[in-house]
């Protein structure tokens, strides 16, 4: 896969304004992680428009009974998270 | 996803057990870090993650214990676990050399968490190739 | 990063040690601030009734520390009525904070 410049990983519920800043922080050669409450976006309606690949942590999806994906979203285990971080330039915590 | 290069990484865990996911989410990707061949430098608690050194947490027995699964892998990886003094001293987390500075009545930091300065982050923001954050979610 | 107000929550001041941490091992440090963080910036905070220490007066140590500069999320600031001319001195204004936060090697919050 190609590298990433900045890999957003988020776990704040959609909504919180750290998830806002998140979205509006997001650019092109990105890539965003949704992991522990952040992984209730699967279960929004409203999906807003997201130029970059999505990755959600499958345990956490799991847990909060979103074991199915939607499309354009990839779910990661913790190993494949460990892969995301290495590959990014940097990394965010929101 | 292809090979990535071995990286060393500094885990910074602010948010506290019991009240964020935090702890959990940091030690499942350090134990997968690990397992990977990527080195973990250390792990450094700020804020309310400190309450992760407390010796006192008395967890029902069917939760899991996530200081002493914390300190069960520090151990076992030999990876310093430094919780920040100032952190630390606003927040009722000791040392025995605090506890006598301060003339406190006891002392409850957790083997083998340390105490030390934000130093020791400012020096893992220099040494290591990532420096990632658990912060409590929402 | 600090996105959120000041006196009702300690994470700013954390966040501010860190900041002060940086610049005091000669690493080149500036604080952003976003979203509620911006009223951190108000000019004439009188916190002595609820027995804290204006932040405002902390963060003017920040130039003396040497962090590099002190940025304003431009739309926060216009959600918050602050404008340069009742915000404390030395701050610039940022339109676009995800361009800013793509120019910097880390970008961190204090929790």
């Amino acid at each position: 896969m190609a590298l990433i410049h900045t890999l957003h990983i988020l776990n704040k519920t959609p909504g919180h304004a750290r998830s806002l800043q998140c979205m509006d922080a997001l650019r092109p050669g990105d890539a965003l992680l949704f992991t522990e409450s952040a992984v209730l976006a699967l279960a929004t309606q409203q999906h807003p428009e997201i130029d970059v690949p999505v990755f959600v942590l499958a345990p956490d999806a799991l847990a909060r009974g979103l074991g199915q994906c939607p499309d354009g979203v990839t779910q990661v285990d913790f190993p494949a998270m460990v892969d995301l971080t290495a590959q990014a330039q940097t990394v965010i915590s929101w | 996803m292809a090979a990535t290069s071995l990286q060393n990484y500094t885990l910074v865990i602010t948010g506290a057990p019991y009240s964020s996911q935090a702890p959990q989410t940091a030690l499942l990707f350090a134990r997968a870090a690990i397992a990977a061949g990527h080195t973990v430098d250390r792990v450094f608690l700020y804020g309310d993650g400190v309450h992760l050194a407390s010796a006192l947490c008395a967890p029902p027995s069917d939760e899991t214990h996530w200081a002493s699964e914390w300190a069960g892998f520090l151990k076992n990886n030999a990876i310093p676990g430094v919780a920040c003094i100032a952190s630390a001293l606003r927040r009722g987390l000791v040392n025995e050399a605090e506890r006598k500075r301060y003339e406190l009545p006891a002392s409850n930091l957790l083997e083998p968490f340390i105490i030390a300065g934000l130093g020791e982050w400012v020096e893992a923001t220099v040494a290591s190739s990532r420096v990632l954050y658990f912060h409590a979610g929402d | 990063m600090i996105d959120q107000s000041p006196y009702g929550t300690w994470v700013g001041r954390e966040a501010l040690d860190m900041a002060f941490s940086l610049a005091a091992f000669d690493q080149a440090v500036s604080i952003l601030f976003t979203d509620t963080g911006v009223n951190w910036l108000r000019a004439f905070q009188q916190p002595n009734d609820i027995a804290q220490k204006s932040v405002a007066k902390n963060l003017s140590a920040a130039p003396i520390f040497g962090v590099e500069a002190l940025y304003a999320d431009a739309a926060a600031c216009r959600r918050y009525g602050l404008t340069l001319d009742n915000m404390i001195e030395g701050v610039v204004m940022c339109e676009s904070s995800s361009e800013l936060l793509h120019q910097f090697a880390h970008a961190a919050f204090a929790g």
